[in-house]
């Protein structure tokens, strides 16, 4: 269910949890059956056989369902969204950004080390890493005006990382969820996910935020409230409330990029 | 036999561990410590050795020297914020990881942290990655919390790990232990770690289970050992019987002659 609410929330994170009083009961039955249905359809897909390596399934996989031109998977698309990540993150604990495109790097530097990507920014030429600057720049200043603070009392963790085994291991489903807020220790639902992209929303927006959600789920047991994904390309967000049907679709969809990657030749 | 359990990482799974933690009473004695304390001295090497669930699981094999890095100061600064937020149930967690961020850096002003520490470390960072720093400590100090907000029986965050220094034998153990859960009837040590469990995830739990017992002032094992993996969503569990504790000594002491061998011959020599 996509919820609309009656007025423009102020800030994104205002329409992350909602009211505590409209929060459903915590779901905590539909793990099992969820992980049953995904290893059943591993297994109708690989039968006995085993892949050599796991066959690692992310949210992009799922977003390349059609084949398509994503500008966002290009070295400067990828850099982008890992920077405006980066600005989310500081945030989300409250550190004032003054500088995006500097800060943000200045953190990615320090997390990550050395790396491919960043040797990528290293060798940009000044017409580049303007270019760069300024893409960088805009998308996060979309962000900071439009997140909202974010208060410590909902426990916000970002870039929270899951790693899946399904069929003892064949398979590994890996999702990192830029921001997540709320408990999981309590009796109404109120874990929130939101996802920050680069990109324009669209249909594999909507994937994405169902994975999250399934993924999240197989590894707390525990089904959260909402996802959420935020555009900063357009300042658009959508947001999905969790539910059964929901994760059931994902799952379905999980299993279609696994049969699609299994039979690629 | 091992008692390796294997579990989902779901509340009931882990309440459930917990209270069916054996009330069985294991102890180690003066004449285990002897004993370990001949097997670590008959392997070679000049060099103090430190040594520790993770060198078990690696075999030995010695990484790159330590530096800090926001994943290497996270355990550090998360556990602390979440024993002041024990102490002051007011503060949030994210308060708590900035006092304690602005503790260590109010040490590095004063003088009072060492070159290499955590707070010299802090204090050379920028705001951004300050930022970054306070966002990854609060995002394990979160995960404990969830833990342990879970368990149905009494917790507290470990003081610190279990040291360990064998007698004669120039060696340091060091157990990670993160929550613990003292009862009346049993004592259970939980311990929390990133990514997956890999297949030498059962030793290096045993081996914590061991120095553990041996770091406990009258080396009383603790029932039954948990080892968390969030990410995973996977409880590991070992009991404390002599045998797990047996095995973890030997995984230790096996673990040391493998860092000998790799210290002697660091380019892969074989030894024949």
């Amino acid at each position: 269910m996509t919820t609309l609410t009656d007025a423009a929330p102020r800030f994104v994170v205002d329409a992350l949890r909602g009211e505590r009083a409209s929060r459903p009961a915590v779901d905590t039955t539909s793990a099992p059956g969820l992980r049953s249905i995904l290893e059943d359809g591993v297994f109708d897909v690989m039968g006995a056989a085993r892949p050599e390596a796991p066959i690692v399934i992310r949210a992009s996989s799922l977003r390349q369902l059609a084949p398509s031109t994503d500008i966002s998977l290009s070295p400067h698309g990828r850099v982008r969204g890992i920077l405006v990540n980066q600005v989310l993150r500081l945030l989300s604990v409250g550190t004032s950004v003054n500088n995006p495109f500097d800060d943000a790097l200045k953190a990615w530097r320090l997390e990550s080390g050395t790396n491919e990507l960043l040797a990528y920014v290293d060798q940009l030429n000044g017409d580049e890493l303007a270019r760069l600057e300024t893409d960088v720049t805009a998308h996060s200043i979309t962000l900071i005006r439009s997140l909202g603070p974010v208060p410590s009392r909902w426990l916000p963790r970002s870039s929270v990382r899951a790693v899946q085994q399904l069929s003892g291991g064949a398979v590994v489903l890996r999702d990192v969820i830029d921001l997540m807020v709320g408990t999981t220790v309590g009796d109404v639902a109120s874990v929130a996910l939101f996802d920050v992209t680069t990109s324009p929303l669209s249909e594999s927006s909507e994937r994405t935020m169902r994975y999250h959600a399934l993924v999240q789920t197989l590894r707390t047991g525990i089904v959260p409230l909402r996802t959420t994904t935020f555009s900063t390309a357009t300042g658009e967000m959508w947001s999905l409330d969790v539910d059964s049907e929901l994760l059931m679709r994902s799952a379905r969809e999980v299993l279609a990029t696994l049969e699609r990657e299994w039979t690629a030749p | 036999m091992s008692t390796l359990v294997h579990r989902r990482h779901t509340r009931r799974e882990l309440n459930e561990l917990v209270a069916s933690a054996p009330q069985t009473e294991v102890t180690l004695n003066d004449d285990h410590r002897r004993s370990l304390s001949a097997r670590f001295r008959a392997v070679a090497g000049n060099d103090h050795r430190r040594l520790d669930a993770w060198s078990v699981e690696q075999a030995g094999k010695t990484g790159h020297d330590f530096r800090w890095s926001p994943s290497t100061a996270r355990r550090v600064l998360g556990g602390g914020a979440l024993r002041r937020t024990r102490a002051a149930p007011t503060l949030s967690i994210g308060e708590a990881v900035s006092d304690e961020i602005t503790d260590q850096l109010l040490r590095a002003a004063s003088g009072y942290a060492r070159h290499g520490s955590l707070g010299y470390w802090l204090a050379s960072a920028t705001v951004p990655e300050l930022g970054l720093i306070t966002a990854e400590a609060l995002n394990w100090a979160t995960q404990i919390f969830e833990i342990g907000a879970g368990l149905e029986s009494e917790w507290q965050v470990a003081p610190s790990d279990a040291y360990y220094d064998v007698a004669r034998a120039r060696t340091t153990l060091r157990g990670r232990r993160d929550l613990m859960i003292e009862g009346p009837e049993h004592r259970v040590i939980i311990r929390v770690r990133a990514g997956l469990p890999g297949k030498s995830a059962g030793p290096g739990l045993r081996s914590d289970l061991t120095i553990d017992t041996l770091a406990h002032p009258s080396g009383l094992a603790p029932s039954r050992f948990i080892g968390v993996w969030p990410e995973a969503g996977v409880i590991l569990g070992v009991d404390a019987t002599m045998a797990d504790l047996r095995s973890g000594a030997r995984d230790l002491v096996r673990t040391a002659v493998a860092q000998q061998r790799f210290r002697a011959f660091p380019f892969g020599k074989q030894i024949r």
